[in-house]
């Protein structure tokens, strides 16, 4: 009976996740070019990709971007949720604003940013710089502004995902402790780490996880806003696969990157459940 | 007495019918075509651009003369164009018609998903139209007497456009058709806020670099393979005017992954005097210009080395081609060759401002009319003597433009050794 009743979910995840998984494999080991499947070469799109050291730089800048966005993202939804469950009814309207850039097409949010980040007179930020006296920056085609710009835009779409967790778990926590800490003569700050942030330990690793499969996955924004550049300084491995697969029209490679994003998302996980879940109140 | 108040959209679809309906009434009307002819384009049958409404008028022209066929557009991002054909061609699912770029035709035709044009145009087509095409753009898309497509709005694709009361500060009319005077009139008008040029380095069918390289003509691309020499001569000549203009501040240090749409709308905005830009889109440069007059707007040819006449790249440029799978093949072609009547010609050229695909026409009023200045400018360089096109098979042409527009970007924001990045560049391309 309970195979019977998980059976039709069970041949949906298998049709539309495993299969297409296996596949790319599939794909990977072949030399696919413009649609035409021209044999088997082994490992050689592995080998290539592993022997090319831009692929390794790739890797590089997408751990930057992962773990810089994640700096900056989970402290900042930290203290949005903490704020927020403060400010009460109040502070569910914070929520609902900061919640709109989650809710855009990462699309239409590139097109956004870079209307706003446009240098030229009429821009907003070129109009920034020229109400400050100062020449017009290219924050997105500046080698060294490109990488934080990105990150900034990613944490800012994507920190309210986390504070609604956060806030989440914030609640879960029972207010008797706090109670207690105060009679006992803990400060603000002792609270915080000995109670709110083991207790909040699983909401944590729920969104450090996502957020890192987020960010190290990230290319519609990169596409949109800097397309990989300037000089590859925001080709991420995600844009790399793009790239690759889609301009290139080297599918075969394609898929041999997209196994090995698959390969370090696994590896980040099950680092973070490791660390994470051997907290007091951890998940184990 | 009830008054009738039409409607605009059945007021221009009475005027396109009224305009074309003549002009295609013999090649589709007589055949008693019925049925759907699928689309696939970068265009939009309710866009606003100027290319737009010339492609609604004709479909409406064509549908008024054939009640019983519906043209059904569906829009694609035109740089996905080819690739989503072929795999909609594998699939059984392929539109009838497709919108392609030149440099593209060999991949999509070897993996046979283009009918031979030859058998099916009408008799009348091949006689009297076939000719009339500029035939640089014509016999390009014929592969051993295969005709994969037909090409549309003949151009010189990458130019570069001007502002004639900025070239005025320093005393000109126009940009140098010499690199080694515009090298230093670049300089000069870069003032305040303002580049002297404004180059693209981050599209992936484009490569501002390979333009300044056909400033030696097309000796560049070698016959028997396609390939330019990576770290030739000229490509190393090339890299210097970069690193002239980056020198003299004509070209920002960090404007270096800007596309062509950035490009054109900083432009407008007035951020530059001179830009790369694509021909075709001349009319809409004036529609959206916003820091200058768009009467101030104009277009040069490519500066060339030496005593070579300035340079005009005939690519990538788009050609339209049927689907070996169509199965209204009739119905299709009919609507081609309506896009190359006469009075097609006349009506790309009159609300886009582009170069008509019949020569003939040229013949017509419009094109002596001050309207028509710019599309004179554009037939010029379609004729001239430092007018090129890229070879038919240009290999890697999937990484070419990009690998080059690294190595470009690699110029303008490093002091990194231009052998160095010239011999990375050809590695990459394993050329």
């Amino acid at each position: 009976m309970g195979t019977a009743l998980v059976g039709p979910a069970l041949v949906f995840v298998l049709a539309i996740n495993v299969m297409p998984a296996f596949y790319g494999f599939y794909l990977s080991l072949r030399r696919v070019f413009f649609f035409g499947d021209e044999g088997f070469v082994g490992l050689q799109n592995y080998t290539a990709l592993l022997s090319d050291p831009l692929a390794w730089e790739a890797i590089g800048r997408s751990l930057v971007f992962s773990f810089g966005a994640l700096a900056v993202a989970v402290p900042l939804a930290l203290l949005s949720a903490m704020g927020i469950r403060r400010l009460g009814r109040w502070g569910m309207v914070l929520l609902t604003v900061v919640l709109v850039p989650w809710a855009m097409s990462p699309i239409v949010v590139a097109l956004l940013w870079k209307w706003i980040l446009v240098p030229s007179p009429g821009g907003l930020m070129g109009s920034l710089f020229s109400a400050l006296g100062y020449p017009p920056r290219d924050l997105l085609t500046d080698p060294v502004l490109a990488m934080p710009t990105l990150i900034a835009i990613a944490v800012w779409r994507n920190f309210a995902f986390a504070t609604i967790i956060l806030a989440g778990g914030l609640g879960q926590i029972p207010n008797d402790l706090y109670r207690a800490a105060s009679v006992d003569g803990l400060h603000a700050w002792e609270s915080f780490r000995r109670i709110t942030l083991p207790l909040l330990m699983p909401s944590l690793l729920i969104v450090v996880s996502m957020l890192t499969i987020s960010y190290f996955n990230e290319v519609q924004v990169i596409i949109g806003l800097t397309a990989g550049g300037p000089i590859r300084s925001t080709t991420t491995l995600a844009y790399q696969l793009y790239h690759t697969g889609f301009v290139e029209l080297d599918q075969g490679r394609g898929n041999a990157i997209a196994i090995v994003m698959f390969l370090i998302n696994m590896l980040l996980i099950a680092i973070y459940i490791r660390i994470l879940g051997r907290q007091p109140g951890g998940a184990t | 007495m009830r008054l009738i108040h039409p409607s605009r959209r059945a007021v221009l679809q009475m005027g396109a019918a009224a305009v074309f309906a003549p002009a295609i009434a013999r090649s589709a009307s007589a055949q008693g075509l019925s049925g759907t002819v699928r689309i696939w384009t970068f265009l939009s049958a309710e866009g606003t651009s100027p290319r737009e409404v010339v492609l609604r008028e004709l479909i409406q022209g064509f549908t008024a003369a054939n009640p019983g066929v519906q043209v059904l557009v569906e829009p694609q991002p035109f740089q996905e164009l080819e690739t989503k054909f072929v795999a909609a061609s594998a699939q059984g699912r392929a539109p009838d018609l497709i919108w392609m770029r030149d440099t593209f035709l060999s991949l999509v035709h070897a993996r046979g998903a283009l009918a031979n044009l030859d058998d099916e145009l009408s008799d009348s087509f091949r006689a009297e139209v076939l000719p009339d095409l500029y035939q640089v753009f014509a016999n390009k898309s014929v592969f051993d007497g295969f005709r994969t497509s037909l090409p549309l709005w003949p151009s010189p694709a990458q130019v570069i456009f001007y502002r004639k009361d900025v070239l005025g500060e320093v005393g000109l009319d126009a940009p140098p058709g010499n690199w080694d005077a515009f090298v230093p009139v670049a300089g000069q008008l870069t003032k305040g806020d303002r580049l002297g040029f404004g180059l693209p380095s981050n599209d992936n069918s484009v490569s501002s670099f390979v333009n300044i390289m056909t400033g030696f003509g097309p000796g560049i691309f070698d016959a028997a393979t396609g390939r330019f020499d990576v770290t030739g001569p000229e490509a190393v000549a090339a890299a210097e005017v970069v690193r002239q203009l980056v020198a003299n501040g004509a070209l920002s240090r960090t404007l270096l992954n800007a596309m062509g749409d950035d490009i054109q709308d900083q432009f407008a905005a007035g951020r530059f005097a001179m830009a790369q830009a694509f021909a075709p889109r001349f009319q809409q440069y004036r529609n959206i210009a916003a820091a200058y007059d768009p009467a101030q707007l104009s277009v040069a040819p490519w500066p060339a080395f030496g005593d070579r006449p300035p340079a005009a790249l005939l690519g990538p440029y788009w050609t339209v081609g049927l689907s070996a799978r169509s199965e209204n093949r009739a119905a299709a072609v009919a609507f081609l060759e309506t896009l190359y009547t006469p009075a097609a010609s006349l009506q790309w050229s009159r609300v886009a401002g582009l170069v008509p695909d019949r020569r003939s026409v040229q013949s017509d009023a419009f094109y002596a009319s001050p309207q028509a200045e710019v599309i004179r400018i554009f037939a010029g360089l379609l004729d001239s003597p430092g007018a090129l096109t890229f070879p038919q098979n240009l290999p890697d042409i999937t990484r070419v433009f990009p690998v080059m527009n690294i190595a470009l970007q690699e110029l303008i924001g490093t002091d990194e050794a231009i052998g160095a990045i010239l011999g990375r560049a050809r590695a990459s391309l394993g050329w």
